[in-house]
């Protein structure tokens, strides 16, 4: 015993267990995140179910099922139903009914040992869409142009709608959303030249020529519009619900129309596949319970993207301050010290540190100089997409630090005495040799800066994200990157969508689904930085002496 | 005693009086040097003349301050910030010492190789143009000449011109401190400072540095500092024997080795000591 302790054998093995336990935690997370995400996107069946309650009334309940569990029978004892109390539990099942207009919830359990009847009929069909939710049932009739046509015209239909629905989207977002922008510059600029006490009768007079040209052009934008959801309402669907309701809808409100129980296996690989698509592509609906979270993901990408450019060379700059012009003495320990220990702060003080100083005071005065025009709404003196990215900036700063330095201190004299004693000056040498050399080191702390700033969701909170941003802070308006404009953050999507939700089943698999694309988003923009590092690596590669 | 072949002096009749040397024929002037390392004094009131186009020596024990001399020469002891030098070094008459000098300036004329090998890790090319990339010349064409005019010089040429642009850290060690040489003398330094150059080479490649010395000695005054006594005897036409920080003995090669004045000078060669 005493020699298995000596041979370190123990020690072995306590480090593998150590090991294993974090292997298994991470694959775990993953599988847990991966499965319960990913399912959200599997088409399910859609089930009929016939049942028969405790007065012997026959009802139909058409829906998927989403969940299943045991309940203890006593629960149940004070319902009056007559159930058999010999079992000790019965199960029940969550079904997804959806039609919202028909029933105020989506969701509705129904007890097993009620179930006369289930069926899976292939012609039930399941309907997305933009406002309401899903509705499930079966297709009654289909109105083209305002006349009643046959099933056999329906791809038609769906093409003639997807259609209508792009140039719509195009016309309201692209067009209509441009000459609004101009609008409000035009009128922002008359404005500022009003306070410059610079407005000449003609200026005046060439705003208001300017003004009455866009409307006039967001006129004719608003009619083609118009003319456009004209046309696309006279295509209509009627549907019958499971209790027999016949319900109209517009084509327009429709998304898609699955025949969930005519799939194929391929066929519903396929949908899955279009699902998770238009997840990540597609704007969030109803409150953000239903649709993708392209913006959110827009944001968080942008937000860390902007916070590397800032606190990069920030960050490189201090290390090499501190590293190779600092003296060594107790001043540069203590300030040493501090950028450690600031690692450690609580990022939630971070946010409002920003708040208070980046967004109130900087930007506040930012507004009072450059953007009087548009006071007393604020431009930068609230929260926003750049504060975002300065506030995480501060937060990873220590991490670029440190890592600069611990990278420029492995740097072997020999490299600045060589450069040096070529007649560099000690800048030449930083920039040409020591910079080089300890860029792997660097994209190192760039790497856990990433990491750490795009799993933060405190801090930003307070300085620049919101449920519903209308607009991405990139557009085709001049000048393209508005920085000055509020995001959308998947890690508070995860949070507002998990816990703020006024419908908390439809949310729980999209909490999973978008953890789980934000941890392939932060995995991607680390794997990216990784590969670059290692390129960097291999080029600077030190010789073993 | 250590046998020496006389060839230096078959090639240079006239003896060099040392201590009587024509301006014209001083590539450097050392005098009255005294270097501190914090309260520690590590050179004690050095005064010599090292002469042009000549391979000059410092040996000496351990710790007997011949690279910290050499070290002066191109003012890298300024890199410690406890090194403290009183004194002169006189290159063309004008102390290098002195507060105007431009350091950078100073080390372009008189250039250093170290001790181990210390390529960049830069292409092979890149390494060679690096002193000339610093004074900002960027002609493709010049840069080119100056490749091959160094590398020739440092007898490298035919073994890297066809991978000029590969690592220069893919190259052996021996291969590596030529390259080095090369780096240094690209930028055609008047003095060429050489720490030791080959105390961490094999012998094959020691016996190809030391033949590049003897090349190099016909543009360069050479100044190096070497541990191995058949080195000096081999390479040098002058020998410093340095001791505790004093130079004990300055004179010929020829004469060192074989009629040292001093008792110390004897004891060390022949192997008393060090």
């Amino acid at each position: 015993m005493n020699n298995w302790f000596k041979s370190g054998s123990p020690w072995v093995w306590l480090s593998a267990g150590g090991v294993s336990i974090s292997l298994i935690s991470v694959i775990g997370l993953l599988w847990l995140i991966a499965s319960r995400g990913l399912s959200y996107f599997w088409p399910a069946d859609i089930y009929q179910f016939e049942m028969t309650d405790e007065q012997g009334i026959n009802t139909t309940v058409i829906g998927e099922i989403y969940d299943r569990e045991n309940i203890p029978t006593s629960q149940l004892v004070h319902l009056n139903l007559d159930l058999d109390t010999s079992v000790e539990s019965i199960e029940r099942l969550l079904i997804k009914t959806g039609n919202r207009e028909l029933v105020s919830l989506d969701f509705r359990w129904i007890l097993v040992p009620q179930i006369s009847q289930q069926s899976l009929p292939e012609d039930l069909v399941l309907i997305e869409r933009r406002t309401n939710g899903n509705f499930y049932g079966y297709i009654e009739n289909i109105i083209l142009d305002g006349r009643t046509v046959g099933l056999e015209k329906m791809p038609e239909l769906v093409e003639r709608v997807s259609e209508f629905q792009a140039e719509m989207e195009e016309l309201q977002k692209v067009d209509i959303g441009a000459i609004n922008y101009q609008i409000e510059r035009t009128r922002l600029k008359e404005r500022k030249h009003k306070l410059d006490e610079t407005l000449t009768p003609e200026l005046q007079l060439e705003f208001k020529n300017t003004v009455a040209s866009l409307r006039a052009d967001y006129e004719v934008l608003e009619h083609a519009l118009m003319g456009l959801r004209e046309k696309i309402s006279r295509d209509q669907i009627v549907m019958r619900a499971m209790d027999g309701q016949k319900v109209t809808i517009n084509f327009e409100n429709i998304l898609k129309i699955n025949f969930n129980n005519q799939l194929t296996l391929f066929g519903k690989i396929k949908l899955f596949f279009s699902q998770i698509g238009s997840f990540i592509s597609d704007d969030p609906r109803e409150a953000n319970t239903e649709g993708g979270v392209f913006p959110a993901i827009f944001g968080t990408v942008l937000m860390v993207l902007l916070m590397t450019v800032i606190v990069s060379p920030l960050g490189v700059v201090a290390a090499i301050y501190l590293h190779e012009y600092a003296g060594n003495n107790a001043l540069t320990k203590l300030l040493r010290i501090a950028v450690i220990n600031l690692a450690g702060v609580p990022s939630i003080v971070y946010g409002v540190f920003g708040l208070g100083f980046f967004v109130y005071m900087v930007g506040g005065s930012l507004d009072q100089l450059f953007y009087a025009e548009t006071l007393p709404s604020p431009t930068f003196g609230t929260p926003g997409v750049m504060w975002s990215a300065i506030t995480l900036a501060i937060l990873t700063l220590p991490v670029v630090i440190v890592s600069t330095e611990e990278g420029l201190s492995r740097i072997p004299s020999a490299m600045r005495h060589g450069s040096l004693a070529l007649g560099a000056t000690k800048a030449e040498t930083l920039w040409r040799i020591i910079l080089p050399i300890a860029s792997p080191a660097i994209m190192t702390g760039i790497i856990l800066a990433i990491a750490r700033a795009a799993g933060e969701v405190a801090p930003l909170m307070l300085v620049g994200v919101v449920k519903m941003a209308p607009n991405l802070p990139l557009d085709g308006n001049f000048p393209f990157l508005h920085l000055d404009r509020k995001f959308m953050h998947l890690g508070f999507h995860i949070y507002d969508v998990g816990f703020q939700s006024p419908n908390v089943e439809a949310a729980r698999p999209l909490v999973y689904a978008t953890a789980l694309l934000l941890v392939s988003i932060i995995v991607a923009l680390n794997m990216t930085a990784v590969s670059i590092r290692n390129r960097l690596r291999e080029k600077y590669r030190m010789l073993e002496h | 005693m250590i046998s020496v072949t006389p060839k230096n002096l078959s090639e240079h009749n006239v003896k060099l009086d040392l201590n009587n040397l024509s301006p014209e024929q001083v590539a450097l002037e050392i005098r009255n040097l005294d270097l501190y390392y914090g309260n520690k004094q590590a050179l004690q009131n050095i005064s010599m003349s090292i002469p042009k186009g000549q391979v000059t020596a410092f040996i000496g024990p351990s710790g007997c301050g011949k690279s910290t001399l050499l070290r002066c020469i191109n003012r890298m002891n300024d890199l410690v910030d406890t090194c403290k030098i009183e004194g002169q070094i006189n290159l063309h008459g004008e102390n290098i010492y002195d507060r105007h000098t431009d350091v950078a300036a100073l080390r372009r004329k008189v250039g250093m190789v170290f001790q181990r090998p210390n390529p960049f890790p830069k292409s092979i090319y890149e390494n060679v143009v690096y002193g000339l990339r610093i004074t900002g010349e960027n002609n493709r064409r010049v840069l080119d000449e100056a490749v091959e005019n160094a590398l020739r010089s440092a007898a490298l040429w035919n073994e890297v011109k066809d991978r000029l642009h590969e690592s220069a850290l893919g190259l052996s060690g021996g291969q590596q401190q030529r390259l080095v040489i090369a780096r240094a003398i690209a930028i055609k330094p008047e003095v060429l400072l050489l720490d030791e150059p080959t105390s961490a080479l094999d012998p094959i490649s020691t016996l190809t540095i030391e033949e590049l010395i003897n090349d190099l000695k016909k543009q360069f005054t050479v100044v190096i500092v070497t541990h191995n006594m058949q080195q000096a005897a081999r390479v040098s036409d002058q020998t410093a024997f340095m001791y505790m920080g004093d130079l004990i003995e300055y004179s010929d090669t020829n004469t060192l080795f074989t009629t040292p004045l001093k008792k110390k000078t004897e004891d060390y060669i022949t192997g008393r000591y060090g």
